[in-house]
């Protein structure tokens, strides 16, 4: 169970992320929604510390993320695997060996430094690659690869972790309808059989009351809501979607309009 | 009928009357030719001595032709050579020194300001010391030979090299570093699967112009003492020995062109 409390994060003057609580057990495919810069992306990189709590607590089945650092931190990384809105695969690296980074970890620093992996990883890394249909492509150099076809490679590497948990940021933010459906396909699928927690930050309202069991909603970094999807509300949707002057918004917004169509 | 200022008080500038800006620009371009004839009276650049120098020059051209290699081919080649291997020497050992100097210098790679920022002041105090001066300095040091050229062009080459390639690190994406380290790999690996895919081609294209000059540069060199091909240059200019001249700078123009052409199909392939 990933345990956050009172996790908070400042910029300068603003807090970015002010007092979450959460626990998210094992099995949740939990939808981080909210406007834009309402902490969603530092929440999630303050739990694979890719960004540094200013204060709070983050533990995982108990144990303190906090203190970890050099081999421990790498470890906890390497067990909670990521999802970018912009892939973060090196483009001039073939398919196979961007999804390799993920066991990279694992492996003796001068084997990976020369890109040697053993045939079992490579075999693995395939049989990931063909389970989202990117098999065919795995020697292509991954910049030459569509936006859903990268993101498709980032969900490979990040399952070749073998991950704890998976922290997805905006991975279906720039992709087309039907890329966002199969990478969210991927992401439930992932939850179910690994039986693992997926937190997902999402903008569209639609995606994540049809994929979600779990919809965390944020404002100003603090945590406005959270329950089941069906919960969800147009009220509280007008809140958290609310303009700068707590007015409820007319539709002005492309996640209330979707709201207000469905 | 009377015309109105769109806005009244700010009026744009630019319906003002030009002539204040032309006035200026008439002073500022007499003034500058009033200092470029103040020079060429400095320097002595008479037309008397161009023409004086002239009937000279024009002997040394007419001497040139034809082109002979005074029977020594071999000779000339070989130290043809030597110039050759005195770049790839003194490229190879300046991309070794700038290649750790560069990721300490990339804000990206160290995030230290201070430390940045003297490395930094470093760097450009040495980068203003040409190859000549370097090659100057070791001479005195090591005796003449190419050991002391090669030196010298590595000396000149890290700091820029250093300079292109701590830019170069700074200017690429943070995106797939991100990517490599949120799956746990250590800091070195970061850069292997990072940073290294993206700035190799660069950098290499980077070295390969250095070489290309490096290999300009050592002829240079060689005139003040450092061997190869400046050496036997200089040798053949002393004794007034033209035709030699003429044949080993058509050899040499040859190389560097050939370099060039080389060199340039490699970048074009790498970036």
């Amino acid at each position: 169970m990933l345990e956050l409390k009172d996790l908070s994060k400042r910029f300068g003057d603003t807090l970015a992320v002010d007092g979450v609580t959460l626990s998210v057990g094992r099995g949740e495919l939990v939808g981080v929604i909210g406007r834009s810069g309402s902490g969603k992306s530092t929440l999630l990189r303050l739990i694979n510390r890719l960004a540094e709590p200013t204060d709070g607590s983050v533990a995982w089945d108990g144990a303190p993320i906090k203190g970890l650092s050099g081999k421990g931190l790498r470890r906890w990384r390497h067990s909670c695997a990521m999802i970018f809105q912009q892939f973060n695969l090196s483009p001039r690296l073939d398919v196979l060996t961007n999804v390799l980074v993920g066991v990279a970890a694992k492996r003796p620093l001068w084997t990976s430094m020369i890109k040697f992996f053993p045939a079992s990883d490579r075999a693995r890394a395939v049989l990931e690659l063909d389970t989202l249909d990117m098999a065919s492509a795995a020697l292509q150099r991954a910049g030459t690869l569509s936006g859903g076809q990268q993101q498709r490679v980032a969900i490979a590497r990040a399952l070749m972790q073998d991950p704890s948990i998976i922290l997805a940021d905006e991975p279906v933010a720039s992709l087309d309808p039907v890329n966002a459906e199969v990478v969210m396909g991927a992401l439930q699928r992932a939850c179910r059989e690994r039986d693992i927690p997926v937190l997902v930050s999402l903008h569209s309202l639609d995606i994540a009351r049809r994929y979600c069991t779990r919809i965390v909603a944020m404002a100003k970094g603090r945590v406005v809501f959270d329950g089941p999807p069906s919960a969800l509300t147009q009220t509280i949707v007008d809140q958290i979607y609310a303009g700068r002057n707590n007015r409820p918004s007319l539709i002005e917004d492309e996640a209330t309009m979707e709201v207000a169509a469905a | 009928m009377t015309l109105v200022a769109p806005s009244g008080d700010t009026a744009p500038p630019a319906v003002h009357s030009p002539w204040p800006g032309l006035i200026r620009g008439t002073f500022a371009t007499a003034a500058c030719l009033a200092a470029l004839a103040a020079m060429m009276i400095d320097l002595k650049m008479a037309p008397e001595t161009l023409l004086s120098g002239s009937s000279k020059l024009g002997r040394f051209i007419a001497s040139m032709v034809p082109p002979s290699d005074g029977g020594d081919s071999l000779r000339i080649l070989r130290s043809l050579a030597e110039t050759f291997a005195m770049a790839v020497a003194g490229t190879a050992l300046a991309i070794v020194a700038a290649l750790p100097l560069g990721l300490l210098g990339a804000k990206t790679v160290v995030s230290n300001g201070l430390l940045h920022f003297l490395f930094r002041r470093c760097l450009d105090i040495f980068r203003g010391v040409p190859a000549l001066v370097w090659a100057l300095i070791f001479i005195s040091a090591f005796g003449l030979g190419p050991f002391a050229g090669v030196v010298a062009l590595a000396f000149a080459d890290i700091p820029n090299l250093a300079k292109l390639f701590a830019e170069t690190l700074e200017n690429c994406d943070r995106g797939p570093v991100e990517g490599a380290r949120a799956s746990g790999v250590s800091k070195i690996l970061e850069i292997r699967f990072g940073l290294v895919p993206q700035v190799a081609p660069v950098l290499a294209s980077q070295c390969l112009y250095y070489l290309e000059s490096n290999f300009r540069h050592a002829a240079v060199l060689g005139i003040v003492g450092a061997g190869g091909i400046g050496f036997e240059l200089d040798e053949r200019i002393r004794i007034f020995a033209f035709d030699q001249v003429a044949f080993i700078v058509l050899l040499y123009m040859l190389c560097v062109a050939a370099l060039d052409f080389v060199s340039r199909q490699l970048r074009a392939r790498l970036a």
